[in-house]
């Protein structure tokens, strides 16, 4: 439904987008994730024909973004930043506008107004003038906005930032319901909204796509398969040398570990495949007498995976390698921490 | 085509209705008919005064010339006086067409939507040239109303032309007006723009006197001032008709055309 292939986009000298190209199938919720200013408005307003990209093609059902932008125009709804509103006019009159201009026939205006102010429940507002509006109800009608002609595609921008959580469940359901007739895309830089909504991921960092997948697979593929927690006593590099030992292990991350006795550590470690190696692991230890105090499988967030793609390389490489040095240390102790908090 | 009509109508209609519920409009309005209907009466005065005089001068036998034809001059004065008026009152009713769309982030909208920059420009000239012509219906009836009982008869050829040229003057006016305030999102820094451009229009004249020669004939053939007092005297000048057709598509063709370059620009 949506194809973008090599697409880059620059400002005079500054590059905001380079060389992304993604997929959306008929019917899926694709999400942009990114940090802010990593390229995503900018990826959404040449799909949306807003901008005209400087190399590459975007597709929309089959249509070129740049070649047939009256086409690409009809089939989608595009819901930008700030909610396009004129706040003089009511809820009704605004989507009759609408409506009008995306070239809905008058026969079948009444009804696709209807339908897009009950999905976005905005019934008891259907009088109310824009500018009486708050802001999730806003937020609202500038999705009813997009979805008011029924395109086959919908193009979300940042759609729940600034409501507060109930509206952000509201809006998030919506977007659901949305899916299976219409393909979205949408971008946030809200992880969990990704894992809640999404069919499939783009992880976008400064201009490229750094990575794609659904949810549940660039966890597996970028967390490196399984992941354990241990409690340990027992000298460091002891430790180190006997762990190394079990097959496969990828990565040891030494982890905070400041409310425990001396001689107390706590680490993770964790394999490249997806054989669950606990069993090694539990052995090697207690037969090398290294006291194990707590030994427990962790799932890898997607927060990790994000922040594995988009902090510093130097970052991301010693998070690739074992490493003890005490200064990658506190760097990797920090993020492992941010990713457990959800 | 039937589908930029349609566009046409939408933008046309969608203008139309914030207008009627802008406060702006009705203070414009009033402004304008309480100065407008003043103006009225004091040139019919004048005008009647030096008629008075005039006929005066000539029973006294002190010469003086033929009679002088009242409602015909009462209506070329009175044209061109409210010409004046709204030179001050078209840069402000052009000055939010487009910065209040870029204010709301609703070029965006329209942007994204199969809709052309030319259907736009067009319905909100449209819009706009409506409110102006309702503002100057009702004192256009003013006039038929205080002149129709005038002897000699009423010049109905200066009544409809000059009214012609009024209506042809804001269209000239608000269409490079509505080019201005495509340019940025401050409506007072349009509305001045707009006001020194049509002044500098309005006296082109005067300067082609001054400077002579071709150049000078351009800039007099260029001038708002001369065509709208050619068309205030009754002359329907195919010449005059065609220089503020050219005006209305030419703002146009710049707001066109800046709508698209904005999209470039935006980072």
């Amino acid at each position: 439904m949506i194809d973008v292939e090599h697409l880059s986009k620059t400002y005079g000298s500054t590059t905001a987008i380079n060389d992304v190209t993604f997929q959306a199938e008929p019917g899926e919720i694709l999400g942009l994730l990114g940090p802010n200013g990593a390229g995503k408005t900018t990826t959404m307003r040449i799909l949306s024909g807003y901008l005209p990209a400087s190399h590459g093609t975007a597709r929309v059902a089959g249509y070129e973004v740049h070649e047939s932008p009256m086409a690409v125009r009809q089939r989608i709804g595009y819901l930008p930043e700030t909610p396009p509103l004129y706040t003089d006019m009511t809820v009704e009159d605004y989507l009759n506008f609408v409506a009008r201009i995306k070239g809905v026939a008058a026969g079948d205006r009444a009804t696709k107004i209807t339908s897009a102010i009950e999905r976005c429940n905005l019934q008891e507002k259907r009088k109310v003038i824009i500018r009486k509006l708050s802001k999730g109800f806003r937020q609202r009608v500038g999705i009813a906005q997009a979805i008011v002609h029924d395109p086959p595609a919908i193009i979300l921008d940042e759609p729940t930032v600034g409501l507060d959580p109930r509206q952000i469940i509201e809006v998030r359901n919506l977007i659901k319901n949305l899916a299976g007739q219409t393909t979205v895309i949408l971008s946030t830089h809200i992880l969990p909204e990704v894992s809640m909504t999404c069919d499939r991921v783009a992880i976008i960092n400064k201009g490229r796509v750094v990575s794609s997948g659904t949810p549940d697979d660039l966890m597996l593929q970028l967390s490196g398969g399984m992941r354990y927690e241990l409690e340990v006593e027992g000298d460091r590099s002891y430790i180190t040398e006997r762990l190394q030992r079990v097959a496969d292990l990828k990565e040891l991350h030494w982890l905070a570990a400041d409310e425990l006795p001396e001689q107390r550590h706590r680490l993770r470690v964790s394999t490249e495949t997806n054989a669950d190696f606990g069993k090694q692991l539990a052995a090697a230890l207690v037969s090398d007498h290294v006291g194990l105090y707590e030994m427990r499988k962790v799932g890898a967030s997607l927060e990790d995976v994000f922040l594995q793609l988009t902090t510093e390389e130097t970052a991301v490489e010693a998070a690739s390698t074992i490493e003890t040095d005490a200064m990658a240390e506190t760097i990797q102790t920090d993020y492992i921490q941010t990713g457990e908090t959800e | 085509m039937i589908t930029v009509l349609a566009n046409i109508d939408a933008i046309f209609r969608k203008e139309l209705q914030s207008y009627f519920k802008s406060p702006l409009s009705y203070i414009i309005a009033g402004f304008f008919w309480i100065l407008t209907a003043l103006f009225l009466v004091l040139v019919s005065q004048q005008v009647i005064q030096y008629a008075t005089q005039n006929d005066l001068g000539r029973q006294m036998g002190q010469g003086g010339g033929a009679p002088l034809d009242v409602p015909t001059l009462v209506l070329q004065n009175f044209l061109s006086v409210m010409g004046s008026i709204l030179l001050f009152i078209l840069p402000v009713l052009s000055m939010n067409l487009y910065t209040e769309e870029r204010k709301r982030h609703t070029l965006e909208l329209l942007a994204t939507s199969p809709i052309t920059n030319w259907a736009v420009a067009v319905g909100k000239l449209m819009a706009v040239l409506v409110f102006v012509i309702t503002l100057i219906f009702p004192i256009a009836m003013l006039e038929l109303f205080l002149l129709n009982a005038a002897k000699p008869a009423f010049p109905l050829q200066i009544f409809f032309v000059g009214h012609l040229g009024i209506i042809l003057l804001a269209a000239a006016v608000l269409s490079l007006g509505m080019f201005i305030s495509s340019l940025n999102d401050s409506a007072i820094v349009a509305a001045f723009l707009t006001f020194v451009l049509v002044l500098v229009l309005w006296i082109l004249d005067f300067l082609g006197q001054t400077l002579g020669g071709a150049g000078g004939e351009i800039l007099k053939h260029l001038s708002l001032l001369k065509h709208y007092t050619s068309l205030t005297q009754g002359m329907l000048d195919s010449s005059s008709v065609v220089l503020f057709v050219s005006y209305v598509v030419l703002g146009l063709f710049l707001t066109a055309q800046s709508i698209d370059l904005i999209r470039f620009q935006q980072s």
